[in-house]
């Protein structure tokens, strides 16, 4: 395929192109799609996949656009994509993400992409997972990926990348109770932000919260959870991500975790996709059969129970 | 006695009924404000004031009447027309020409460059010289800028907000060498940062060192310049934003009150400043309400300036310039233009402004020329010399309606400042980005109003003009400007003392880390030939420059069309577009270069976003290159580019060169909309522009437009 060639180039507009193909819900696309991603995934790059989340308001962007400029200033490239929570269920959307990452958008060794959430399972878009292979293949060794924290889609996102960071703000220790059941156990690292001014001591405090909640999640076989301080606005503690990226991903490797995550992520992906073929084949045929319509009426008429409809309806749909 | 009661009302009651056919109560129409207006108002409208005082007289508290007690009927309105343009030689002769007219004032427009803090040699700032504003690099220009214009007695006010430090230096300095020393200078320096977050986003650093700026100026000027005022405070540029004028007061005066308590930080009594404080209002197109609005303002003004313990009664007096509303005026049918304008000013007038601009007619399209000018100027010497309104003060005291309609106003108002308030003032306000976005929200209900033809503007959604006039427009050739600005920049690095230069920016820049008044080392750096952009440089050192987040509204527009054929018409073909292509339209909207004004920009993505097209927006003061980057990463369909700074013959073939050089195949389309002259489309076309919206320009059916042009552009694959 000429794409191909085209993206393993780094050509920009060709891996725009491809990564519409992969969102299109077009069937012609979808088709070109999966033979695509069939041939790029002979030919892997060497990317680091990094999900990051938070909730609204913890400047997650601003330390995207911090941490992304310094690891371009150290000659890294590095792809970005973005699920925008801004989309409506109905309309179209607005795309903000050009407003919030001024500087490194500017940069020839950045491609960035924004794609509206759609309301889609978790804020992960159809297709996130075949752009970042796109990306992979064009010779970026970080894929950012990132999602607004919504709770689900904390547990899909991780399931996309190598390495899963959640950015908090200063004063959430707090929440933590909260929101520590599911996402602690996906996360890898923990970034508290704006440490910085007056916020200082709050960040910190923070921080030692994190540390000692995090303490209770030790894996046997995982790295410890770590926990670090930053200040997107002052561009200060970004070595400190990158090293503890790269420590985890190290670690990883030797122990085999790193590839034992793929592994699983790709089941999770099959099942995934399977369960979707399924699901749209079933309700194709619901449809198509009119059982439903016709089985209410008759509970409603008292002749059969609620129980018994489905039973038989289940047993309709699924032998053919 | 209650005339509701009374027989006489009950008769007309019915009568108007019987008129109209519709009942008493059910005849109201709301404004933009959401204030109700009663066909017909009566003496118990004037009771339960909470803020008017009945029985008030010009010149005494609250001040509702106006500032004096004589107003006009001693001295009328100063005419000051706002200009600026091209070189500092250009711009001088235009002044000196009207003053010869019978002007009396000057107000220097500045270039978004100067406003920016940027020279004219900055690859930045490319499409942006001399375009709607005059080029100011140095002391040097200021001093051609005021050449053979005495500055002890010519009062001089200039819109300036983000370069501030430097060019009120430069006009410092550019006074002692024309030999008037600082204490004679008069005028007013914008200093309004606040609105700039707001509205017109032409700051440089972050809301609180910007505020520390303002507060060195007031504090220097209280101090060394008596007859200079400190401070415009502007709600002008909130009403053009798309503000009702509820907003623009409450925001305004909420935006003084910030100004006073960052002056009163410094140690200074409000005494000491508050007199010396200026207002600056739009008027626009609804009549009453704006004459209302400058009542009221002046009213909540004085019972806001007595709770700060204000003694002198001049701190209590709001005084204000007013200009006609830009926003007002159409590409379409565009003599219409004068007739608004008269109107407005008539408004301004009754309302009791200090000082007036009236916009030129052409001023929808492009920078006055010296014909359009002499009418604007004409329509306030006619006001003054045949209609006889200067003979009364406040003429429309005591009108059951006006009366009414300012208490109102003011009421409105003051829960807005009460809000603003609690949340902790404006800067506060501001940084959260509140105001902005209730202003977009007032702006986007507006535009959809007359998109949907609820409000009728003559000439443009009613009355059309079936032979639209041609209309002659000044034009500037900005790359000759800027190449005059580089040599005359070049010129000064060479016979300057490079060595103290450096110097007294070091100086700055240190001066900044601490609390010193950055004025003062300010005008050292300029007396030595700085730049505007170096010494605007040695401060972003340490406060950096600012970048604002933009949150956008969503489903306002929409909201209006509930039903409308129009739009679920471009609704229903976007969702055809979708099934067809698997996505949907997807647009860039952008602004380039150093124009800030986003509000069109902002309206287009909201309200294309509301009829299905998923929008992008991009960030404030792109490069051309960066938004080519952007644009073809998203795999976009078109670029839509807002352009109000005239900056578009540069920037747009430079958007279609970045396109090409990334991808030579490129097929996304791109459009204009904005103020562009006639003369221009042409030039547009011929370098590959699909499609040019003007101002006045109906979104829905440039929406329609756009989704057929990208539909055409696939099908051509």
């Amino acid at each position: 395929m000429e794409l191909v060639d085209k993206i393993i180039k780094g050509e920009r507009a060709a891996i725009a192109k491809a990564i519409t193909l992969v969102e299109s819900s077009k069937d012609t696309d979808q088709q070109i799609s999966r033979e695509l991603i069939s041939e790029l995934i002979k030919k892997p790059g060497k990317s680091i996949r990094v999900g990051f989340s938070g909730p609204p308001g913890v400047g997650k962007s601003t330390f995207i656009e911090s941490f992304g400029s310094y690891l371009v200033s150290q000659n890294y490239k590095l792809g970005i994509l973005a699920i925008d929570p801004s989309s409506q269920i109905t309309g179209g959307s607005i795309l903000g993400d050009k407003t919030r990452m001024v500087e490194i958008s500017k940069n020839p060794n950045t491609f960035i992409r924004s794609t509206p959430s759609r309301g889609t399972l978790g804020g992960i878009s159809m297709g996130t997972r075949e752009a970042s292979i796109i990306l992979d293949a064009a010779g970026y060794d970080f894929i950012f990926i990132e999602t607004v924290g919504v709770g689900q889609s904390e547990i899909v996102a991780s399931n996309l990348v190598d390495i899963f960071t959640l950015i908090v703000g200063p004063g959430s220790g707090d929440e933590l109770q909260g929101i520590k059941k599911g996402i602690t156990e996906y996360a890898d690292i923990f970034i508290v932000n704006k440490n910085d001014g007056e916020l200082k001591m709050e960040a910190s405090k923070t921080a030692a919260d994190y540390k000692s909640a995090l303490s209770y999640y030790k894996k046997l076989d995982a790295l410890e959870k770590q926990v670090l301080l930053v200040s997107a606005i002052e561009q200060t503690g970004m070595e400190d991500v990158i090293k503890t990226i790269n420590q985890i991903i190290d670690q990883n490797k030797l122990k085999g975790i790193f590839d034992e995550r793929r592994a699983d992520q790709l089941e999770y992906w099959i099942e995934e996709e399977v369960k979707n073929i399924i699901a749209s084949d079933i309700t194709k045929r619901l449809t198509s059969k009119g059982n439903i319509p016709k089985y209410s009426e008759k509970v409603m008429k008292n002749e059969m129970s609620m129980y018994e409809a489905v039973e038989t309806i289940t047993k309709d749909t699924l032998k053919q | 006695m209650t005339n509701k009661s009374n027989n006489g009302f009950n008769t007309w009651q019915k009568s108007f009924e019987k008129e109209t056919k519709k009942n008493f109560s059910d005849a109201k129409s709301e404004t933009d404000e959401g204030i109700d207006i009663k066909p017909v108002y009566t003496r118990d409208d004037l009771e339960n004031f909470s803020f008017v005082e009945n029985n008030s007289l010009p010149g005494q508290w609250p001040y509702t009447r106006g500032p004096k007690a004589s107003m006009y009927t001693n001295r009328p309105w100063t005419i000051r027309q706002y200009a600026g343009f091209s070189t500092a030689e250009e711009s001088n002769e235009f002044y000196k020409k009207n003053l010869e007219s019978g002007q009396k004032g000057l107000s220097v427009a500045f270039d978004l460059p100067t406003h920016r803090g940027y020279d004219s040699d900055d690859d930045l700032v490319m499409g942006d010289v001399g375009k709607a504003g005059v080029a100011i690099d140095t002391v040097e220009d200021m001093k051609i800028l005021f050449n053979n214009i005495p500055l002890d007695q010519m009062s001089v006010s200039m819109t300036m907000n983000g370069a501030v430090l430097p060019v009120l230096a430069s006009f410092i300095v550019a006074g002692e060498e024309q030999g008037v020393d600082k204490s004679l200078l008069s005028g007013t320096i914008q200093n309004d940062i606040l609105k700039e977050f707001m509205v017109r986003n032409t700051y440089i650093y972050p809301p609180e060192p910007s505020m520390k700026i303002v507060a060195d100026i007031i504090e220097f000027t209280s101090k060394e310049m008596p007859k200079f005022n400190s401070i415009s405070i502007s709600g002008y540029h909130m009403q053009e934003a798309g503000a009702d004028n509820v907003l623009e007061l409450a925001y305004t005066l909420a935006d003084g009150m910030e100004y006073v308590r960052a002056a009163m930080s410094k140690g200074l009594d409000v005494d000491d400043f508050a007199p010396r404080l200026s207002f600056f209002f739009a008027i626009g197109t609804d009549f009453f309400m704006e004459i209302a609005k400058l009542r009221a303002a002046r009213t909540l003004w004085a019972k806001i300036m007595k709770n700060f313990g204000a003694k002198n009664e001049r701190s209590l007096i709001l005084r204000t310039h007013c200009q006609t509303s830009g926003v007002s005026l159409t590409e379409k049918d565009p003599y219409n233009n004068i007739i608004r304008t008269s109107y407005e000013a008539l408004s301004a007038i009754l309302g009791g402004t200090q000082s007036l601009h009236t916009n030129s007619f052409d001023e929808a399209i492009a920078l006055p020329t010296d014909e359009s000018a002499r009418i604007a100027r004409n329509t306030q010497l006619i006001l003054q010399n045949e209609t006889g309104v200067t003979k009364t003060v406040d003429p429309l005291a005591g009108s059951y309606f006006v009366e009414n309609l300012t208490e109102e106003l003011s009421k409105k108002a003051w829960d807005i400042i009460t809000e603003i308030e609690e949340l902790g003032g404006m800067t506060k306000a501001v940084k959260a980005g509140i105001p902005k976005l209730k202003i977009e929200e007032s702006a986007t209900k507006k535009q959809a109003k007359v998109d949907s033809g609820s409000r009728v503007v003559v000439g443009v959604n009613k009355y059309k003009n079936p032979k639209e006039p041609s209309v002659d427009v000044r034009v500037i050739d900005n790359n000759r400007v800027r190449d005059d600005q580089i040599k005359k920049i070049q010129a000064i690095k060479k016979s300057r003392d490079t060595i103290a230069v450096e110097k007294a920016l070091t100086n700055l820049t240190n001066a900044a880390k601490d609390e010193t008044n950055l004025l003062i080392p300010c005008i050292e750096a300029i007396k030595l030939r700085a730049t505007v952009g170096e010494v605007s440089k040695a401060l972003e050192q340490v406060y950096g420059r600012h970048f604002a987040k933009s949150l956008s509204v969503s489903g306002v527009y929409g909201k209006h069309f509930e039903g409308d054929e129009e739009f679920m018409k471009v609704e229903s073909k976007i969702k055809e577009f979708e099934n067809l292509n698997g996505r949907r339209p997807r647009v860039l909207v952008v602004k380039m270069g150093q124009d800030g004004h986003d509000r069109g920009a902002k309206i287009v993505a909201t309200s294309f976003a509301d009829m299905g097209f998923d929008v992008d927006m991009g960030p404030l003061f792109q490069s051309p290159k960066d938004v080519a980057k952007d644009a073809i990463e998203n795999d976009v369909h078109a670029i839509g580019v807002s352009t109000l700074a005239a900056g578009h013959k540069t920037l747009v073939p430079e958007l279609m060169k970045g396109l090409k050089e990334i991808d030579p195949k490129s097929k996304i389309i791109v459009f204009v909309g904005g103020i562009i002259p006639e003369q221009d489309y042409d030039f547009l076309y011929e370098n590959n522009v699909s499609a040019i919206f003007g101002p006045g320009s109906n979104i829905i059916e440039s929406a329609e437009k756009v989704i057929d042009l990208i539909s055409d552009n696939l099908s051509k694959e």
